[in-house]
């Protein structure tokens, strides 16, 4: 009977044990640190607005960064977060690119989604032409990235009527608009801000091969970046910036390339034995292409490689019929890139540190995973589709890319105020969608 | 008691745990003695423990075992506040084991089923780590007959064939979002048979110290054209792999223990393991179908490892035994290598038991092993998931026996 009482004991302890015994890791209690999390505005270009695959979208904007920092913000009394989204029935907002399938040559079939999108209509506003309008947005709002804008274009009052994803935002209707963005950003307070701006500085000149625009003067830049950041904590705002990416590495880039041009047109029966391209440098001289020359990925889409003319031939295989400028980021034009994200990054930095703010070094981010790495066992680089980093477009991130980006901006929050904002599993947010 | 044992066995049939991969849970009266057993001739179990010593054993018997296990490991990412639990899963490794032959003679033979190597790790199919495992179940059963002589009335020697069952299903997510943006899934799955062996010496010294060296062979589990099931977006589809080739080092493991008899009712038992994990470099998949899916070669990169493990037996009346043990076993796994699907650390063992033996030769001995596996806060070198790991493990367990 003793020893029938011992077995029931050890069989009673057995089972307690493992009912209530689970390992316990160390104690984790966010904490906000010296910030106020209760107001958090985004101020930025596309990359806050959660744009990707060449479009905004609504579940780009519900997965923009700021959305998913706002969301680990509530663990230390972040208030409510509202992104200024398409509505359900115009969910497809601009439209944009969606991975259709591959062709039969093996390369991918990418269109162009154009159904239930947002587009209201469009205007003709001299000097810039056509803008195109979308429904317009009225609530609240804290995501206030604004696709397509410059720093340059911050303080530009008009600036309502050139764009129309900042229009969409306004009460009035282009044309009529006469309030800057940093101007409407300040019409309602907040405690805390991120602002990642600059990078369409250079982009227009970048993704047109130098061709369609000018990149802000580097002293503009500065002025312009300091004089916003004074406004923004002239209330006592506490904030964090970013570093622009360097454009070079996007596979905008880096999917067309010397190399790959040659391999399609030596597959071809009458281009076996081709070994230039030529292509029309910045300063207007046609030349053979080099390695260091940089091809967008627009030359692939826009389909108009290789393709004869009866006078001059085949397109960027003879000197006569030059890949034009625009597809083109020659040598010489990727150091103007270069130069000027440098500057910009430089400049920025300097700005924060004298603003006491946190800095997230995005472009050293995007390199370092543009690289090649794993997240939680996802491979994420450069390469375009199958890198899972960049968005069809080539240049805005995919989810998982934004998510990453998201950590670091919480890392660089809580290192510089000692919070503790909990960090995202980036690999919960999705890559390349494939059909 | 029957009613808990009978739900236990509906579960899962299999797996293990205690340094890494393998499994020490091989009888009832060594699991309650912290594990060790290699230098006394305690019973049927010798047959794994010592072969060389089974010549010793007074009586021959038969006796079958199981030892539900429960393990529970907690997970939580770098940076994040939330903590994640693997699954409820309870394992259940069997053992058994025959000795015949006569006692009076110096020849004896045996056979024993046991598992030395198994795991049951299932996660939550989204959880932080989905893309490196969202389960594995691996198990190798060991089938030994053994001959055992006592080449002198202080020395026998032992050995076995081992034959191995070997058994693994490795499922994670892929990482290729379908157009719903839902990631695919990957499962392979493969059987082994390999051959190994198990030898030892026993020797009963004058002085009334009682002493095993034994060697337990590496079997390498060879999984040749096991099934890849890949499940993933319809474009790719065709281009997945199909089938796979793996080969999964189960480790030799050396042995050295030794009995002391302080009184006529208390044995005490000392043993040192040393387990040669090095030979498991890289965990390498071949495929089939490599346009998409490439092959993989995984780092492992495991070091020897040893464990002391320090006994106790009380034979507190004719019939009552009582048993208690402390172990310590030494991760093999260095610093950036340690993956969720076995999430190793340095562990301590304790364990405690009871055995009961009657007049007509029935037997029931009972166990309880707890480890405690040390949090370990890792960043793996080639997934790049990094977080902190903590294990517990509660086994208890059963063997009924009798002795002719």
């Amino acid at each position: 009977m003793k020893s029938n009482y011992i077995v029931k004991s050890i069989l009673a302890i057995a089972v307690v044990s493992v009912a209530s015994c689970k390992p316990e890791l160390s104690e984790v209690t966010p904490s906000k640190g010296n910030a106020d999390f209760s107001r958090y505005v985004a101020l930025g270009n596309s990359l806050t607005s959660g744009f990707a695959d060449g479009g905004l979208y609504l579940e780009g904007q519900k997965n923009s960064f700021p959305e998913i920092i706002a969301g680990q913000m509530k663990a230390v009394g972040g208030g409510s977060f509202t992104s200024p989204l398409f509505s359900e029935a115009q969910f497809n907002g601009s439209g944009y690119l969606r991975f259709a399938g591959f062709k039969a040559d093996g390369t991918p079939n990418i269109e162009r989604v154009t159904t239930q999108t947002a587009v209201r209509g469009q205007v003709n506003i001299p000097p810039v032409g056509n803008v195109i309008l979308y429904t317009k947005y009225t609530g609240d709002i804290n995501n206030y990235g604004v696709p397509g804008i410059k720093l340059d274009n911050a303080d530009l009052a008009p600036y309502g009527n050139f764009n129309g994803y900042f229009e969409r935002l306004l009460p009035g209707n282009a044309g009529t608009n006469n309030t800057s963005y940093i101007d409407f950003v300040m019409q309602k307070d907040f405690t805390f801000f991120s602002m990642w701006l600059g990078g369409n500085d250079i982009l227009g000149y970048a993704s047109s091969g130098g061709a369609g625009d000018v990149p802000t003067l580097k002293t503009t830049f500065s002025t312009k970046y300091a004089s916003v950041l004074a406004r923004l904590t002239s209330k006592g705002a506490k904030g964090v910036v970013a570093t622009i990416p360097d454009i070079t590495i996007t596979p905008y880039f880096r999917t067309v390339t010397l190399a790959s041009l040659l391999a399609a047109v030596r597959a071809t029966p009458a281009g076996a034995n081709v070994n230039t391209l030529y292509l029309r440098t910045g300063a207007g001289v046609a030349r053979a292409a080099t390695a260091e020359d940089l091809f967008t990925l627009t030359l692939s889409s826009d389909g108009v490689f290789g393709v004869n003319d009866p006078l001059k031939g085949p397109y960027g295989l003879s000197p006569a019929n030059p890949i034009e400028n625009k597809y083109a980021l020659d040598k010489d034009e990727v150091a103007v890139v270069i130069d000027f994200t440098n500057s910009y990054n430089a400049t920025i930095k300097a700005a924060a540190n004298t603003s006491n703010l946190a800095i997230v070094d995005a472009g050293a981010l995007l390199k370092e995973y543009g690289a090649g790495t794993k997240v939680n066992g996802v491979g994420v680089s450069a390469e375009f589709i199958r890198g899972n980093l960049f968005s069809l477009d080539g240049i805005h991130l995919t989810p998982l890319g934004y998510a990453i980006v998201a950590n670091e901006f919480i890392k660089a929050i809580n290192s510089k105020y000692s919070s503790s904002i909990p960090t995202v599993d980036a690999s919960k947010y999705r890559g390349t969608l494939y059909p | 008691m029957k009613k808990i044992l009978l739900s236990f066995l509906l579960s899962v049939p299999v797996f293990g745990f205690a340094q890494s991969f393998q499994v020490n849970l091989q009888g009832q009266k060594q699991t309650a003695m912290g594990g060790a057993g290699t230098g006394l001739a305690l019973d049927e179990a010798a047959i794994f423990f010592n072969p060389g010593a089974v010549s010793f054993l007074q009586q021959n018997g038969v006796q079958a075992g199981i030892s539900p296990l429960y393990l529970k490991t907690a997970f939580r990412q770098t940076g994040s506040n939330l903590t994640e639990y693997n699954k409820d899963k309870i394992a259940t490794p069997i053992m058994g084991y025959a000795v015949f032959g006569s006692p009076a003679n110096r020849l004896r033979f045996g056979v024993g089923i046991y598992t030395p190597f198994g795991g049951a790790m299932h996660w939550k199919e989204d959880w932080t780590g989905k893309y490196t495992v969202t389960s594995l179940d691996l198990q190798a059963i060991y089938i030994q007959p053994t001959l055992s002589l006592k080449i002198t009335d202080h020395i026998g020697i032992g050995g076995g064939l081992v034959y191995s069952l070997g058994k693994v299903d490795l499922r994670q997510a892929l990482p290729i979002n379908q157009s719903n943006g839902q990631p695919g899934t990957a499962q392979l799955k493969g059987d082994t048979k390999d051959f190994g062996w198990n030898a030892g010496i026993y020797v009963k010294t004058e002085v009334g110290i009682t002493i095993g060296v034994t060697h337990r062979s590496q079997v390498t589990a060879n999984v040749k054209d096991g099934d890849a099931i890949f499940a993933g977006p319809n474009s790719l589809q065709p281009t997945l792999p199909t089938k796979f080739t793996a080969a999964l080092p189960l480790p030799a493991t050396s042995s050295i223990g030794f009995g002391f008899y302080p009184s006529e009712k208390l044995t005490m038992a000392l043993d040192v393991n040393w387990v040669h994990w090095n030979t498991y470099k890289v965990l390498a998949f071949d495929y089939n179908n490599n346009t998409t899916i490439q092959d993989t070669e995984s780092p492992r990169n495991y070091h020897d490892a040893a464990a002391l493990r320090l006994g106790f037996q009380h034979q507190t009346t004719a019939k009552l035994a009582l048993r208690a043990g402390i172990g310590y076993a030494f991760t093999p796994v260095d610093d950036g290598y340690v993956t969720a699907e076995v999430p190793d650390a340095d562990r301590l063992l304790l364990s405690a038991g009871i055995g009961y033996h009657g007049t007509k030769g029935f037997g029931m001995d009972l166990s309880f092993l707890y480890e405690d596996v040390m949090s370990r806060k890792q960043t793996n070198f080639e997934s790049g998931l990094s977080g902190e790991y903590k294990t517990k493990a509660y086994i208890p367990g059963i063997s009924l026996s009798y002795k002719f």
